[in-house]
């Protein structure tokens, strides 16, 4: 959960508070006539003007406000809450209730506003406590049909079917998984419907079966102002102008709130380069490797001052080598993958270092000349295969377009490489298997297509993050051997991020182990893993199931988020071993043996 | 073809509750279309003139009785005749149906090129000039009621210009030019809240759209961003902007009355408003008989857009 | 996307004035008249409204009709006179109808008594329940024989509603009329269209070839299409727009006081069985501010029985019976026990401006007296249903009397008719009953402005019906429209007769 944008928020609470407060501004009574001034001009004492029968307009704009945003904000509301029960229900349980959620919906659709108004207001008698309900019904179906759509998107998607296998309630699944999903376009609804409540209740008291006169809403004002909108524009202007600014501050704020709920955590701060970077560019590398990142340092810009996910990475990959990037979840090692690429999401962006691909800064390269080597030179694959591939386009069409993006070769060409790249990542039957989208095929067949995708240019470099996370054991280690196998033939580096050390201890030559945006420990994972010189990386080896079936020990406590680091050593709160003065100073990254680098006072200790 | 023939059953399902909705609240509203009928311009009948009235349109039958001969008359695809004039509802329908279908058809045409790239634009350029002018620009659409539109168009480009006549409808047939310069004002104001709605969701959808991770992959592939945009963003965005765009067709079926007014289109929507005004059972029944069997249609239309649109809707 | 050049823009921007002219293009002899409404039925005799009474007017003539002046004239009849002392016969001139037959007097008698049939639905059947009996003893002479002597027979035979039609063409699109038009074509809910009939009884008349009647149920589009040229004359034109259109050098208004707007009370339950009550409304309410507010200050104050100053019955000594007095007002609620005032609810619609703001401003004038009202205001065809039921306390009424005689108001203050929602309910007035029908049998002027000055002083009291303002009823139309005249009063609903002797010039 991202923070709240304060800017949206404070607009929309401005607005509540001024309808709130109107009783203390000592305006002029709102219904009070003044026939003889009707229609006439703004003067100090009405700044506004006086409407149609003399009343001050500034009053029964304000005052107003109060009804029509009471009416709007309830009606909407109303329709939200039972709209987005009624989707979700109707879309997760299906069955009968599925068939009177949307059935029903369709029944009130199928009635135009104005007749269905028409009917209850004529029923229940004009007024306020009508006009909710009604307008509630309005939007009912708008507000189901939506989350109904949401609730089908993600209904079968694996993640929602694993909690389902693994025995979560119905509703925690409903509330805990589809609901941010689908927060979005509710959101929007939302906005939507309070903005039409306000306009329609002008329609419907134009048609008296609003609010009953002389109490002043917008919705009446905007209606009565109509029979003199040539004489005195004015008096349709103050409501129209009011409803606009409400509608804007609804938008921004639905915009914040769905930027603070959105899983996957955009918000508008934008890319910007340092200059001071753009001017002093990194250190020439030395020639070969195929990645190298010299002092990697990764910025969120939020409201309090940039954070740092990521500091001061630095390390080399050779070709024909596999280096494994390893921590838990929060350590950064996902971030570095997505910034080697130029593919960092809008919110972050690099603060600082280098990153060498094949003797090119990335990192300075425009976005065009980055794009020539994404996919290309240096391509990666994700730990979700099947959110990772549209769920729209064929398999085939979607390799061939790697193919096409780097090459003149046409359509059918690429198609053709297309189903050659399948069968060599071992997916049986490829010019069948080709046509298929990405929900017909299974995991660990869509993971071999990313790797498909992945190696159709024969990159220099691959960055796989977790790509076998998702998968069970058995598939896992085919993908595993897959990549060993492509490596071998093709000699390219493989970065493998991942959080699972018996992987690493699989296919990697040298591992490095992050923690809390950090380099903890690095060198070949032999002697890494028979001797750690991090408490960090002996606590991670000493957490995983071993053989001799004795008990695993979990690390106690959790890695801190980046805008919390503690002082010194991140680790010293985890730490077996800190000390005092292991909480601070800063630690640099040592390289304490041959080809080992550690990040801890106290490594001797472990040796 | 079971697919197929359930849904036609649940179709003629809704289509009758619907009926039945319609046939028991119109009557349950107060108002006698025979008296309403006779004391046009508050000047007031007879009693006795209403009574009789009321037996020649058979108004005075017990409810049961009406609804009966009502549903058996709908079988038979009648509709049957207006109470004030005996013209046969089928027929005015027919005839005002096709302007609304057009009417609305424009401006959703209008509506879907403006608001769709515009909300395009916007969401690429989030926070830019563009994206704030146009959501500003969209704000003011919506708070705008439609009625102002109209009468400001009538008041700049009829009384002001002398472009075009004030409103007023000519059959295409009759008249291509003139039809067409008719359509045009109605059209465009509708078109204008439509197209603030389309702008909102278009760049709701996209900016959801290009936070998945299939986008990310397809920039890790190194695919331009034009080819990002056309073939990955905006088909998957297209859904649920198909769905908003079909709802709000759906409402304005029966829901453009105020333009209609303005500009003096003789369209279903007004139909409908004056047939519940002088209380018409059968024109208001037939009406939103009508308009429920083509929201059926619609819906038909946007689950096989739907299946067009996204394979996973096709296989499942 | 085709671009054009800003030219190619320049040469289409000119061009767009041209394209407005061909959509609106219309042949110089066709009056093009806009119609606020369409007629939901031309059954000859129903009263379906106003648009519905401007086309009757066009198709049919009965035996009278209403002069420019606004006296009776011969229509179908050439002459009438009294015959006995409760008949009346008419001489019917050589008309003939649409369909080219000539109009007799079997086809006179036919008409008037489907109007007075049980099963009629005539506007006037209740009055022609009068009636005895109706002779045509030879094909040009008609006898209407009334069970008591009436002097208003001619009044009522000279409105709109009691045309005379072919006899047996009644269907369900109305009959065959003898009037000065012919409809030529029709779209429901759009348009209608007249050609003139060549062989009218009156000659040279109608003077126009043709006349279209576009509908603008809208009364902002109506004016639009006035000021756009899209037509050339207009009815019922709105009261915001009067001033746009006096100002407009090539449009011309035509108004005159017609209609006029007025509370009518539940006299069966609530605080308005006490006339005392009721005349402290009629005493409390600042009728200008009603003319303002509701109307545009384009009406007059009413504080008496809705009778034309032009009339021969108005009488300055009962014209301002019901004067703005806040003090007789509270006296008077004092003398009915509630000196502090009372709750009560205000029947109006919000369908029709003109009801919400004389609902309004009366509302407010009421509180300043202590009355407290609150509105219930449904929409129109609601509002009808409870004015019939009695469901209201008071409400606002806006009507026309039938004609500019006393009697035209019968049907308006005569709370001895059975109840409906014309007038007040549950408010029996015996005395206005016996004066309106002794009225209705005098023949004698003087005598008769006698029972009328009676009546009028005994309304004051009773008030049936408590009188607010006159409003203006408008036509307007391009200055070459010569020979339209808009009749004051109870006769305003009745202009269409005049479309006859509409010419351009
Ligand atoms: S520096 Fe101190 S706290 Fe940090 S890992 Fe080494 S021993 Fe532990």
């Amino acid at each position: 959960m991202q923070r709240l944008r304060p800017g949206p928020v404070a607009a929309v609470g401005a607005i509540a508070l001024l309808a709130l407060l109107v009783p203390l501004f000592g305006l002029d009574n709102p219904l009070h006539m003044d026939i003889a001034h009707r229609l006439a001009r703004p003067t100090l004492a009405h700044p506004l003007g006086q409407d149609a029968y003399g009343r001050d307009v500034l009053s029964r704009l304000l005052w107003g406000a109060r009804v029509s945003l009471a009416v709007a904000s309830s009606s909407s509301l109303l329709a939200c809450l039972f709209g987005t029960a009624l989707g979700l229900a109707g879309g997760f349980l299906r069955g009968p209730v599925e068939f009177v959620a949307l059935r029903g919906m369709d029944v009130v659709l199928c009635f135009p506003p104005l007749l269905l108004a028409l009917l209850v207001v004529t029923l229940l008698g004009p007024g306020a406590a009508t006009l909710i309900p009604v307008l509630a019904v309005l939007y009912l179906p708008g507000f189901v049909r939506v989350v109904y759509a949401g609730v089908l998107s993600v209904r079968n998607q694996d993640y929602v079917e694993a909690m389902r296998s693994l025995g979560a309630g119905r509703l925690r699944i409903m509330l805990g998984t589809i609901l941010p999903n689908v927060g979005g376009p509710v959101l929007v609804q939302l906005s939507l419907a309070a903005a039409s409540a306000v306009v329609l209740e002008s329609g419907l008291s134009f048609l008296g079966l609003g609010v009953v006169p002389p109490a002043p809403s917008w919705g009446l004002m905007i209606g009565e102002a109509r029979a003199t909108m040539l004489q005195a524009p004015l008096l349709l202007l103050w409501p129209c102008l009011a409803l606009s600014v409400t509608i804007l501050a609804l938008n921004a704020l639905c915009d914040a709130l769905r930027d603070a709920v959105d899983p996957h955590g955009i918000t508008r701060g934008r890319r910007r380069a340092a200059l001071l970077e753009r001017l002093a560019p990194g250190l020439l590398p030395q020639p070969g490797p195929a990645l190298e990142l010299v002092g990697l340092t990764i910025a969120i810009d939020t409201p309090a001052g940039p954070i740092h996910p990521v500091r001061d990475v630095s390390l080399r990959v050779m070709p024909h080598e596999t280096l494994a990037l390893v921590g838990e979840s929060g350590s950064g090692k996902s971030l570095t993958g997505l910034a080697t690429m130029g593919l960092l999401p809008p919110v972050a962006r690099v603060a600082g270092g280098a990153a060498w691909i094949d003797g090119r800064d990335v990192l300075r390269l425009d976005e065009a000349a980055l794009r020539r080597l994404r996919g290309a030179t240096v391509a990666m694959i994700f730990q979700d295969p099947l959110s990772s591939l549209n769920p729209v386009q064929r398999i085939a069409t979607q390799i061939g377009e790697a193919i096409e993006a780097h090459g003149a070769s046409g359509a059918r060409a690429a198609w053709r490489r297309a189903v050659e790249l399948l069968r060599h990542v071992g997916i049986p039957d490829p010019e069948r298997r080709a046509h298929n989208f990405p929900h017909e095929m299974s995991g660990g067949m869509r993971q071999r297509a990313m790797i498909a995708m992945a190696i159709a240019n024969q990159p220099r470099l691959l960055i796989a993050d977790e790509p076998t996370t998702a998968l069970d054991v058995t598939i896992q280690a085919q993908v595993l051997d897959l990549l060993a196998t492509l490596r071998r033939e093709s000699g390219m580096a493989l970065v493998f991020i991942t959080h699972s050390l018996p992987v690493v201890a699989e296919i990697a030559d040298r591992v490095a182990v992050m923690y809390a945006g950090e380099i903890v420990e690095q060198g070949r994972v032999a002697e890494v893993f028979a001797r750690p010189l991090h408490p960090y990386t002996a606590a991670l080896l000493a957490s995983v199931p071993r053989e001799d079936a004795s008990l695993p020990e979990p690390i106690p406590g959790t890695v801190p988020p980046p805008y919390a680091l503690p002082p010194g050593c991140a680790f010293a709160p985890r730490c077996r071993l800190a000390r005092a003065d292991c909480a601070s100073g800063t630690l640099p990254l040592t390289e304490v043996m041959a080809e080992r680098l550690t990040r801890c006072r106290r490594w001797s200790e472990l040796a | 073809m079971l697919f197929v023939l359930k849904r036609i059953g649940v179709s003629v399902l809704l289509v009758w509750v619907v009926a039945t909705i319609v046939f028991l609240a119109i009557r349950m509203v107060p108002g006698d279309p025979a008296a309403i009928l006779l004391s046009q311009g508050g000047v007031a009948p007879d009693p006795a003139a209403v009574a009789a009235l009321r037996v020649q349109l058979g108004l005075n039958q017990p409810l049961g009785l009406q609804y009966v001969e009502d549903m058996r008359r709908l079988l038979v695809g009648n509709l049957g005749q207006s109470l004030q004039d005996q013209t046969p509802v089928a027929g005015e329908i027919l005839r005002r149906l096709p302007r609304t279908l057009e009417l609305i058809g424009a401006a959703a045409v209008l509506a879907v090129l403006v608001g769709l790239p515009a909300g395009l634009v916007a969401a690429m350029r989030r926070g830019g000039t563009f994206d704030r002018i146009a959501s500003w620009l969209a704000a003011a659409a919506l708070a705008v009621p439609v009625f102002v539109v109209g009468t400001l168009m009538v008041a700049i480009f009829a009384q002001g210009l002398h472009w075009a006549p004030a409103g007023g409808y000519v059959s295409f047939a009759r008249h291509p030019l003139r039809h067409l310069v008719l359509l045009a004002m109605p059209a465009a104001t509708i078109a204008v809240g439509l197209a603030a709605i389309l702008f909102r969701m278009t760049r709701a959808a996209v900016l959801d759209v290009s936070m998945r991770d299939y986008i990310r992959t397809a920039r890790a592939k190194g695919v331009a961003p034009r080819r990002i945009l056309a073939r990955h963003v905006l088909r998957n965005a297209l859904m649920p902007i198909v769905t908003v765009l079909a709802l709000n067709l759906g409402s304005l079926l029966g829901g453009t009355v105020l333009v209609e007014y303005v500009f003096n289109w003789p369209g279903l929507s007004g139909l409908l408003v004056d047939a519940v005004n002088a209380r018409d059972y059968p024109e208001v029944q037939g009406v939103v008989l009508v308009i429920s069997v083509l929201f059926v249609a619609l819906n038909l239309v946007v689950d096989l857009l739907y299946a067009l649109l996204d394979p996973r809707v096709r296989h499942g | 996307m085709v671009a054009l050049s800003r030219r190619e823009w320049l040469i289409g921007a000119a061009a767009l004035p041209a394209l407005a002219e061909t959509a609106r293009a219309a042949p110089a002899d066709t009056l093009r008249f806009g119609l606020s409404s369409y007629p939901p039925s031309l059954q000859p005799w129903a009263n379906t409204g106003t648009a519905a009474l401007t086309v009757k007017t066009l198709l049919h003539r009965g035996l009278l009709m209403f002069g420019t002046d606004g006296k009776v004239k011969g229509a179908l009849a050439s002459s009438w006179a009294r015959d006995g002392k409760n008949g009346w016969s008419f001489k019917l001139r050589d008309a003939l109808f649409h369909n080219g037959q000539k109009v007799t007097a079997e086809d006179v008698k036919w008409s008037l008594e489907q109007i007075m049939a049980p099963t009629s639905t005539a506007y006037l059947r209740g009055q022609f329940q009068a009636i005895a009996s109706i002779e045509a003893p030879d094909a040009k002479t008609v006898r209407i024989l009334m069970k008591q002597p009436t002097v208003t027979l001619p009044l009522m035979l000279a409105t709109p509603f009691a045309p005379v039609i072919a006899k047996g063409s009644l269907n369900a699109a109305g009959g065959i009329g003898a009037g000065p038009y012919t409809l030529t074509a029709q779209e429901r809910g759009v348009s209608l269209s007249f050609a003139a009939f060549a062989k009218f009884y009156e000659p040279g008349h109608p003077k126009l070839r043709a006349i279209h009647m576009p509908v603008y149920a809208d009364e902002n589009a109506r004016v639009a299409a006035l000021q756009s040229g899209d037509v050339d004359m207009i009815e019922y034109v709105p009261w915001q727009a009067m001033a746009g259109i006096q100002k407009n050098p090539k449009l011309v208004l035509n108004t005159v006081d017609g209609p006029y707007m007025a509370l009518a009370f539940n006299g069966g339950t609530g605080p308005f069985k006490d006339e005392r009550l009721r005349q402290a409304v009629a005493h409390a309410i600042r009728r200008e501010e009603i003319v303002a507010a509701a109307f545009f200050g384009r009406g007059t104050v009413l504080e008496g029985l809705p009778i034309t100053k032009s009339s021969e019955f108005y009488d300055p000594k009962y014209a301002h019976g019901w004067n703005y007095d806040p003090k007789l007002a509270k006296q008077l609620m004092a003398a009915a026990g509630v000196p502090n005032g009372f709750d009560c609810t205000l029947l109006s619609t919000a369908q029709y401006g003109m009801h919400l703001a004389t609902a309004q401003v009366v509302q407010q004038h009421l509180a300043a007296i202590g009355i407290k009202v609150k509105l219930d205001l449904p929409d129109w065809a609601t509002r009808v249903a409870m004015g019939n039921r009695g469901q209201y306390e008071f409400c606002v009424q806006g009507q026309t009397a039938d004609n500019n005689d006393p009697d035209g108001l019968s049907a308006y203050i005569d709370g001895t008719l059975p109840p409906d929602n014309a007038r007040s309910y549950h408010l029996p007035t015996p005395e206005i009953h016996k004066l309106l029908a002794e009225g209705r049998a005098e023949f004698d002027p003087a005598k008769r402005r006698a029972i009328y000055d009676e009546l009028q002083r005994v309304a004051i009291k009773v008030v049936p019906l408590a009188a607010l303002c006159w409003r203006a009823q408008g036509y307007a139309m391009t200055k070459n429209v010569h020979g339209f005249t808009n009749m004051p009063g109870g006769l305003n609903f009745y202009s269409g007769y005049s479309l006859e002797n509409v010419y351009f010039g």
